[in-house]
């Protein structure tokens, strides 16, 4: 919780109103993003991002499994965020439980699809090595090392940035086992796929404070929300998930216009996403 | 791939005979398996005071879907929570073990709960009871398709039954994307095979929205038509749920 007084809260929303926030940036300018991969070598991937002085990281874990009865032909991909209390002392304990489940849920909401799978940004049928009996569970862990507002976009850029850093070792299938009941399989560890993540969505919250909604929020912005709608896009300007927060009820027509908004950001963020990987990628590659 | 209907062991899961039986039924022109047009809801009953020892409960029925909520309060805060000079909102969302064709299945609850949460607490005038809390418990007796939007319907008629203050009555309603074709208050087997799902919850009479997810792919203009076929529909529930209301108030009066 930011501790306000009245005067700087008056401040605040006042700036906003005026499209000049604290910070020098207008309502829908994001701080700058910095990106780096590869920073848990023990993991298949990972990024970590900090959005000003949100600083959060993200790890994916590939490990084989079974695939699901309901599902034989997709693989299974889990999501889990930690709000680890270093980054705020009220998340000890179970006190980050409540905002761990809440950004999962989103989290899994904007990057799993729907239940038949369609719209995914994440292709689960390509984590398949042996139809019904073996494929990849991926395991997405996110970690806020700390926050100072907009965790879900920040986590968004960081899974981006983990999956595109994430290597699936090749998998080789004894020739002829198929029909068995456990086929043997060989593990490359020299081999390794790259993940396909031109369809994950990137994450924008829109957090409205007075009439005026805003990108990007800061914690002390973020406490003189109203409501804020997390709208997660991707590179075809499709909506892949929404999810709304604060209690305040909106209007269904602002509704749409941040939509429309939404989708004019998301370029902008993609773009910019983009090229912070390629060279994170470019950077990490030169070091090894 | 070869060998795999074969080679499956012998399972006392009913799941994949239901994934056989039922994969052709979402192809080109199909029809609702209960026979439902595609903007048609279920038929909606409600009923308030299905609990006595709650302060306001209710009872709702949309299909096979079947739900109570019970609301007690306002009361004391607990002393660990902190003084605070708007009232408190408390919220869970349960299953019967028996609410889902696998026992023991009803998955979610934290996430309904923290749903249920976000829906109401925008619509209650939580000023009207400072230092105490409302809790609200809901129980989801039979699960079969749209069941957070139910709960969320029925809580807030068991609010207006216990006399708590709210701007408005809140429903909520939601629509799947199955194979093209928007469909409104899915059932169970339709949410299993959905490639998207939206779901609104509004306050009717002040045209508000409280609460909106959506989940898979969606392009603008479906966007649109889902979210006014949400808003419609929640109107013409909000009404029915006001005649339920009325018709207790009445009966209560002879």
């Amino acid at each position: 919780m930011v501790g306000l007084s009245l005067g700087e809260q008056h401040f605040i929303q006042g700036g906003i109103a005026q499209d000049l926030r604290c910070d020098g940036r207008k309502r829908l300018a994001y701080r700058p993003i910095s990106v780096e991969t590869g920073v848990i070598p023990q993991a298949n991937g990972s990024a970590r991002v900090r959005m000003g002085a949100t600083d959060v990281i993200a790890s994916v874990k590939a490990e084989l499994g079974k695939p699901s009865l309901l599902q034989p032909n997709k693989g299974k991909v889990s999501i889990y965020i930690d709000c680890s209390s270093t980054a705020e002392p009220a998340f000890e304990g179970r006190g980050g439980d409540e905002l761990s489940a809440e950004l999962s849920t989103a989290l899994q909401r904007c990057l799993l699809g729907g239940k038949s799978g369609a719209g995914a940004g994440i292709d689960l049928s390509s984590l398949v090595v042996i139809d019904g009996k073996i494929c990849w569970d991926l395991y997405i862990d996110g970690l806020v090392v700390f926050s100072d507002g907009n965790l879900l976009d920040a986590l968004g850029a960081a899974i981006k940035a983990a999956l595109s850093n994430t290597g699936i070792p090749r998998v080789h299938v004894a020739a002829g086992a198929s029909s068995d009941e456990k086929p043997e399989i060989d593990v490359s560890d020299e081999e390794f796929l790259q993940f396909d993540t031109s369809a994950v969505p990137v994450i924008i919250t829109l957090t409205k404070v007075g009439k005026h909604y805003i990108v990007d929020a800061t914690s002390e912005e973020e406490s003189q929300m109203s409501s804020a709608v997390s709208i997660s896009v991707n590179r075809q300007r499709c909506i892949c998930g929404i999810t709304k927060r604060g209690g305040a009820g909106l209007d269904p027509s602002i509704i749409l216009d941040m939509i429309s908004v939404a989708q004019h950001v998301s370029e902008q963020l993609i773009n910019k996403l983009d090229s912070e990987i390629a060279s994170a990628e470019a950077g990490d590659d030169d070091e090894s | 791939m070869a060998g795999k209907g074969g080679a499956n062991p012998a399972t006392y899961s009913p799941s994949p005979t239901i994934q056989k039986k039922k994969a052709p039924l979402f192809k080109e022109d199909w029809v609702r398996p209960d026979g439902r047009g595609f903007h048609q809801c279920r038929p909606a009953f409600f009923r308030t005071g299905a609990v006595n020892a709650a302060s306001g409960s209710a009872y709702a029925e949309f299909g096979n879907t079947k739900v109570i909520v019970s609301v007690f309060g306002p009361r004391e805060s607990k002393k660990a929570m902190m003084y605070s000079d708007t009232g408190r909102l408390n919220c869970n969302v349960s299953f019967t073990t028996f609410a889902t064709p696998v026992r023991g299945q009803g998955s979610d609850h934290k996430e309904y709960t923290a749903m249920l949460h976000k829906a109401l607490e925008g619509a209650i005038i939580l000023e009207s009871f400072p230092k105490t809390t409302v809790d609200v418990f809901a129980l989801v007796l039979e699960s079969s398709g749209s069941d957070l939007p139910v709960v969320i319907s029925c809580a807030s008629l068991a609010l207006a039954d216990a006399g708590i203050m709210m701007y408005d009555l809140v429903a909520s309603v939601s629509v799947s994307c199955v194979s093209k074709n928007l469909v409104i208050d899915p059932i169970f087997e339709e949410e299993n095979y959905q490639d998207g799902s939206l779901m609104i919850t509004c306050m009717p009479s002040r045209y508000e929205i409280t609460q909106l997810t959506v989940t898979g792919e969606w392009s603008t203009p479906k966007i649109n038509e889902g979210m006014q076929l949400c808003l419609d529909a929640c109107a013409k529930l909000a009404k029915i749920m006001r005649s339920c209301l009325k018709e207790a108030a009445s009966d209560s009066k002879e």
